[in-house]
């Protein structure tokens, strides 16, 4: 069944692959570049499409402008891992090009804006909500004295997985046209490797807490000659024991409750104000 | 600061921003050089001390790591806490408390530039209508291009102007402060990491029973004093375990 509907739906076959790669760039570079209110990311898709108009209509201005008309209307999805949305939607007009008559205008558009939502959801949750926090917390993890290391480990690893991974979504797109969001979006693997990357983040931010947190309690009971530094008790409990428990508490607070950061870091201010002033907290 | 500094400053400030296409879009600019870490090293370069700029960066970074603008929307600036934050607390000579105090306001006067440009680049939408229209493809194609002026002058001003004439400002406030205040400044930054942190805990940590894990890593550190690399070897193979055991599938259906 996937193979029929390749043959209908299916994505650019003559396209050359340097017209891909410009697409591609052309896609990478100005996503955002004129973000706004009423259409997002549209101008983006016009300019990617209208830099490669004469590889799909050559020589045939009237159905050029045409192809760039019917893409005057709102797109937005996370660009990166999204960018599978305009290499489909490049397959579908260069098939539309090469005579494919399965894909009328109505067709690239409503698939178009079915997609932009489900991607920008996935792009969300694994690009800024899951890849980048659990690299930069490597990386922060590298650098507890400001070491060079972290910054640079952060830049090579971001990169060096990216570049390709877009590459790889955005030609698949454009290769496997309609088809290539059935198979991304149906298969399980990626709530698997979602899953994954989780677990290796939560380790990580556990990790990173404990170097990055302080959470000082100076209080000391005294009693005669006898003299017990609170903090030092807690501490032979389980070093760093105060900071799990704050942390903890902001979990519960933030993650339970939902409280905004703004919130949150109000509450820090007030327990940093008093605990200074009743001596329960140092530097 | 030198006006140079201030002018280079505010050039990877425009390039590290959200809406700049010039580094391969958002991949090196916006998700690299506007992360607050490498912001951090870049100032550090410019500064003339890159380690002060990396512990600066690290502590805003930690403040924002999980940071998503879905949809569009911009809980917080991190391109002016960052570009602005950052160089305006080494050259007062200031702890990196100060740069996350910074930090917090000025993150809420970038999100005004960033909705103020959505509203300003209507006008580039209805000019690529027109000349698409028209059949000046060429020129439409362009469009991204020019229109990208709106948020070269939203984000390279602000952040050469205030640089450049707020350094003395904030130098005298900075010397101003009664050391009371320094501390309290320095007890408050201490904790905020974990606010970033549990902002990311949110997305990632789908069951109570997750904690498990953010507890693991935590000893790993508090207890052993491992490095990075080790824990996070350590955290590839729980998941594998977890992936292997196939009990991953059914947790994250659970979370939905």
């Amino acid at each position: 069944m996937a193979e029929e509907k390749l043959e209908e739906f299916g994505g650019a076959k003559k396209l050359s692959k340097k017209a891909i790669k410009r697409a591609y760039w052309n896609w990478m570079f100005f996503n955002l570049s004129v973000q706004n209110f009423e259409r997002m990311e549209g101008p983006a898709i016009i300019k990617m499409l209208a830099d490669v108009r004469e590889d799909l209509y050559p020589g045939d201005p009237k159905a050029q402008q045409e192809m760039l008309e019917r893409h005057e209307v709102f797109f937005n999805t996370e660009p990166y891992l999204g960018c599978i949305v305009p290499g489909i939607v490049l397959g579908m007009e260069a098939s539309k090009a090469e005579g494919n008559e399965d894909i009328t205008s109505e067709f690239i558009n409503s698939i178009k804006t079915a997609l932009m939502g489900p991607f920008a959801g996935i792009g969300d949750s694994l690009l800024p909500g899951t890849l980048i926090p659990i690299l930069l917390s490597v990386a922060l993890g590298l650098c507890p004295n400001g070491e060079i290391i972290g910054p640079i480990f952060y830049i090579v690893a971001f990169l060096a997985i990216m570049l390709p991974l877009t590459w790889f979504l955005f030609s698949y797109g454009v290769k496997a046209g309609a088809n290539a969001a059935q198979a991304v979006l149906e298969s399980g693997v990626k709530d698997k490797v979602t899953r994954a990357a989780e677990t290796v983040g939560l380790v990580v931010v556990g990790a990173v807490t404990a170097s990055y947190t302080k959470f000082n309690i100076g209080l000391t009971y005294t009693s005669g000659d006898l003299s017990i530094n609170i903090g030092d008790i807690l501490n032979t409990i389980m070093p760093e024991l105060s900071v799990l428990l704050m942390a903890f508490l902001t979990y519960w607070l933030m993650v339970k409750k939902n409280w905004s950061a703004g919130k949150t870091m109000l509450l820090f201010l007030v327990i940093a104000v008093m605990g200074y002033f009743a001596t329960i907290l140092t530097v | 600061m030198t006006i140079a500094q201030a002018l280079l400053i505010a050039l990877f400030g425009w390039m590290g921003s959200i809406y700049s296409p010039v580094l391969i879009g958002g991949l090196a600019g916006w998700y690299t050089i506007g992360r607050p870490l490498v912001s951090g090293m870049i100032i550090g370069l410019i500064l003339g001390d890159v380690q002060t700029g990396i512990i600066m960066g690290a502590a805003i970074q930690m403040l924002y790591i999980g940071l998503v603008t879905p949809g569009g929307t911009m809980p917080a600036d991190v391109n002016f806490a960052a570009y602005i934050g950052i160089p305006l607390a080494m050259v007062a000579g200031a702890g990196k408390e100060y740069a996350l105090a910074l930090a917090v306001p000025l993150s809420s006067l970038g999100v005004l530039a960033v909705y103020g440009l959505c509203a300003i680049n209507l006008y580039f939408v209805h000019k690529q209508d027109a000349l698409v229209e028209s059949g000046n493809l060429e020129a439409a194609s362009r469009i991204p291009v020019v229109g990208q002026i709106t948020n070269f002058v939203l984000r390279f001003i602000p952040i050469f102007v205030i640089n450049f004439f707020g350094a003395g400002l904030i130098t005298d406030l900075v010397n101003a402060m009664p050391s009371q205040v320094t501390d309290i400044l320095q007890i408050f930054a201490n904790m905020l990491p974990l606010v970033g942190f549990m902002l990311l805990m949110r997305m990632i940590c789908k069951k109570d029973f997750d904690l498990v894990y953010f507890c693991v890593g935590f000893v790993l550190v508090a207890s052993l004093n491992l490095g990075m690399i080790p824990i996070v070897i350590f955290a590839l193979g729980i998941a594998y375990l977890e992936y292997k055991s196939g009990t991953s599938v059914s947790t994250t259906k659970e979370c939905e």
